[in-house]
């Protein structure tokens, strides 16, 4: 609350009055004005606290009593591993030696194949999902949308595709579509198109206007004022914006297994449900390597992608 | 021949453009005076339709390209060229492509969108940056320029065209005095070789007269004085500019003439 | 009247115009790569919906037909049990509200040794930081699905992940916030003679609170959001009514529970911005 009181000064002295009186009565006012609106949020906080604790049965005892199981369950889960067999080789019955990674990891190769497909969902969606902002952005676009209606139904297709977790409509998917990735794919295309077209439509209506009208001197049609007048000033942002959407989508493509839409979450799920042991472990390590090592390949290609001179 | 009739643009209850009638030849080159706010804008933009008159007519050759719709009314923008104070070019675009646009309106959809310009095509827009000076510079982006070139490149992207008429709306406000020289040179020297009609917006006096047939005079949207510069008496251009008299006559001096660098750097700030 | 001489351009000229400026009249290696690039990109595109088995969608059965058509015909409105609906709709709530509130206090914690300027020691941050990644990578439907182990069924594991989750996030949040304070107004206060304690309190205070403030209120809309899911897991929430709802057959329901998560989460991010204005002064969006 500071610097747009700057332009109106909060109080005026006149000539002839003492400036502290003055000063005085309007501090008691503000406060009396803040202190007014700070108890009522204190008084909002404590009735949302109290009544969050209650719908939630979040009790301090349920709480204590839930603590040391959450240590335990990371016990059970933890891999147990023999500093003596570590790097241990296969037997010669094929079977690996417990406490040997390898025996940790036995199903490694399901887990990478999914890994993979996790990836594919990621991309292919990403793709599919970037490609419907694209086209839903510029009628979208307050500025460029050439006609009202067009703008408004734009809009709210983007705020309904958006609005829906993916892994809402990843579930309304599987029962159409049958248990498997594609359901998983097109949830996931369907969220991207809303958020990515939201935000590709807010750079939109940030291009200059300039190129546009330029176009639209020499006799260009609106495909062309869009293609030429907005694209180039544009695409080196929604690229942006994809790689980074892509980078959140590999989460969402881990997860949305747990209702039958492919991926790896589908086998974290099985693990975790099923097993109590160092399995769900080595699953969650795999996921997280996966997290890491896209947003460390996805922001090396937006920096060198965003510098280069040629996008266009 | 470009004829208007009773030329009236009203934004609300206030008209920008009032009930202007007039007629130019072909291959005239008409300089329009004014202070700003008076209109002239307005009453360019309705010539090529990037804004439409409330009432009044505007024929171009006996056809009325004032009730133009879809495919016609681009067909008219493209016969009628426009240059921009900011140059409206596509920056992260290259010159060449930029001022291939000019040949947008002769494609259809796909090859539009592809860029797909035939080597004529090409061609003609290498000359016509030749024309101008600026073909060393084809294969730059339009954004790498400074602002006097992007204004040439703008012209060339008009020439492409091929126009029959040519509007300026204040082509040289943004430039420093030696660009607008060479900017309103090439103007002049496109109207007299290819005889395409000008008209230019110009907010100093002395560029209207040192480089136009005929002047037009605006005010509160209404025409107040046409004819030749000669004509033109220093009475009646104060009038016409009215409080801003001192900047027109003064600046008109700076922007064609090269001048000591202090007025030169004191024009470029008021234009900026 | 003199005519009009359109600029034209000859066999020659054109044959000048390209010994003078040949990649004008297209590169043909730069077309290549582009033509590359496209065909790579279709290529993949084509052969991964061919390997995610695309055809699927054009074998709409009879069951995916019939809910499509329940989602816009609503059935025996008056029997469905809308305290359950709401009810759920109020846990989801109170799920993000309690675990943004407990995240942000252990991020007030953690992000003060996450920050450069108050942790010097390199070791600590990075090992600090490296975990507030872990908590980060993993997504709070995990963590949902972990704590359902650990402390079974009910918003008390969704409460748990909300926190876990937006403890990463916040602490990281938090800790860029708190090397972004403006040094020249933490000495103005020390040139006054002011103690540690003071310096705190009047130098860094009125700097980050507003920040945490608004931070934490941005990460409470997320929360809600993340929070309408979690029942799908068992973690309690409008997720658990709605997938209740959908295993039942009740796609009407659904269809309308659906219709509350997006307006509860268009109200949530209205009131937060609300707020947002209050604390920070800043106009809301």
């Amino acid at each position: 609350m500071s610097s747009h009181h700057l332009a109106t000064p909060a109080f005026v002295i006149e000539p002839g009055q003492d400036p502290v009186t003055i000063f005085e009565k309007h501090r008691a006012e503000l406060q009396r004005s803040r202190l007014f609106m700070n108890i009522a949020m204190a008084v909002l906080f404590a009735l949302l606290l109290a009544v969050s604790i209650y719908v939630s049965k979040f009790y301090p005892d349920r709480l204590w009593a839930g603590l040391p199981r959450i240590f335990e369950y990371f016990g059970t889960v933890m891999p147990n591993l023999e500093a003596d067999n570590l790097f241990a080789a296969r037997q010669a019955n094929g079977k690996a030696v417990p406490g040997s990674i390898l025996y940790w990891y036995s199903d490694l190769g399901k887990y990478l194949q999914l890994l993979f497909e996790t990836v594919l969902m990621a991309i292919t969606a990403t793709m599919l999902g970037a490609a419907i902002a694209f086209l839903l952005s510029f009628p979208a676009a307050r500025n460029l949308a050439p006609l009202r209606w067009i703008n408004v139904l734009a809009r709210r297709t983007t705020e309904v595709l958006r609005g829906v977790p993916e892994i809402i409509i990843a579930l309304l998917l599987v029962f159409a579509l049958g248990i498997g990735p594609l359901a998983g794919v097109l949830a996931i295309a369907i969220h991207t198109a809303g958020a990515l077209g939201k935000l590709f439509s807010e750079v939109n209506e940030n291009a200059s206007m300039r190129p546009v009208e330029g176009l639209r001197s020499v006799g260009g049609t609106w495909w062309d004022e869009m293609r030429f007048g907005i694209v180039p000033q544009v695409l080196p942002n929604f690229v942006s914006y994809s790689l980074l959407r892509f980078e959140i989508n590999v989460r969402s493509s881990s997860i949305v297994g747990f209702v039958g839409a492919g991926g790896i979450g589908q086998e974290l799920n099985h693990t975790i449900s099923f097993y109590n042991d160092d399995r769900v472990m080595a699953v969650l390590i795999l996921i997280v390597l996966l997290v890491t090592v896209i947003d460390l390949i996805s922001e090396r290609l937006r920096t060198h992608l965003v510098g280069r001179e040629n996008l266009i | 021949m470009l004829e208007f009739s009773g030329l009236t643009k009203a934004f609300g209850n206030h008209k920008a453009v009032n009930n202007i009638t007039l007629t130019i030849p072909q291959g005239q080159m008409v300089g329009v005076i004014g202070r700003s706010g008076a209109g002239k804008s307005t009453l360019l933009r309705m010539i090529n339709r990037l804004a439409a008159p409330t009432e009044g007519q505007i024929r171009f050759d006996g056809r009325d390209v004032s009730a133009l719709k879809g495919r016609d009314l681009l067909a008219w923008r493209s016969e009628c060229a426009m240059v921009f104070q900011q140059f409206n070019l596509v920056g992260r675009m290259s010159v060449i492509n930029n001022v291939l646009m000019g040949r947008i309106f002769h494609h259809s959809f796909a090859t539009a969108m592809l860029q797909a310009f035939s080597a004529e095509e090409r061609a003609l827009a290498i000359r016509a940056l030749d024309r101008l000076g600026m073909a060393h510079t084809a294969l730059q982006r339009a954004e790498t320029l400074s602002g006097g070139q992007m204004q040439r490149v703008a012209i060339a992207r008009a020439l492409v065209q091929r126009p029959k008429v040519m509007l300026a709306d204040e082509p040289i406000a943004s430039l420093d005095p030696l660009n607008a020289k060479v900017v309103m040179d090439a103007l002049r020297r496109i109207n007299q070789e290819d005889g395409i009609t000008v008209l230019a917006n110009l907010h100093t006096l002395d560029t209207a007269r040192t480089y136009c047939d005929r002047i037009v005079g605006l005010m509160s949207g209404a025409v107040v004085f046409d004819g030749t510069p000669d004509q033109l008496t220093d009475r009646q251009a104060r009038e016409i500019y009215g409080a801003e008299a001192d900047d027109a006559f003064s600046e008109g001096v700076t922007s064609t003439m090269l001048t000591p660098r202090a007025q030169a750097a004191d024009t470029f700030d008021s234009a900026a | 009247m003199s005519a009009v001489k359109a600029m034209t351009v000859s066999a020659a000229d054109i044959a000048a115009a390209r010994a003078q400026f040949p990649d004008a009249f297209g590169n043909p290696r730069a077309r290549l790569f582009t033509a590359i690039c496209w065909a790579l990109a279709l290529g993949y595109f084509g052969w991964s919906l061919w390997y995610f088995e695309f055809w699927k969608l054009f074998a709409f059965n009879e069951r995916a037909i019939r809910m499509f058509q329940h989602f816009f015909v609503w059935e025996h409105m008056g029997e469905w049990d809308y305290a359950g609906i709401y009810q759920g709709l109020a846990e989801t709530i109170a799920m993000a509200f309690l675990g943004t509130l407990l995240g942000s206090v252990a991020a007030l914690l953690i992000a003060f040794a996450a920050a450069r300027n108050t942790m010097p020691r390199n070791i600590v941050r990075h090992v600090v930081r490296r975990f507030l990644d872990l908590l980060r990578g993993i997504d709070s439907l995990i963590w949902a699905l972990v704590f359902v182990r650990a402390v079974g069924l009910g918003p008390l594991a969704g409460v748990l992940s909300i926190f876990v989750s937006d403890t990463g996030t916040l602490s990281k949040l938090y800790s860029e916030a708190i090397e972004n304070v403006d040094r020249k107004q933490v000495e103005g206060i020390r040139s006054t003679g002011a103690s540690p304690i003071r310096i705190m309190r009047f130098g860094y205070l009125p700097q980050i609170s507003p920040v945490f403030i608004s931070l934490s209120l941005y990460s409470f809309e997320s929360s809600v959001r993340s929070a309408t899911i979690l029942g799908i897991v068992g973690a309690g929430g409008i997720g658990k009514v709605l997938v209740d709802r959908f295993r039942a057959g009740y796609f009407d329901q659904v269809a309308f529970v659906v219709l509350n998560i997006l307006i509860c989460v268009f109200v949530i991010d209205w009131l937060s911005g609300k707020v947002r204005a209050h604390f920070i002064g800043e106009k809301p969006h």
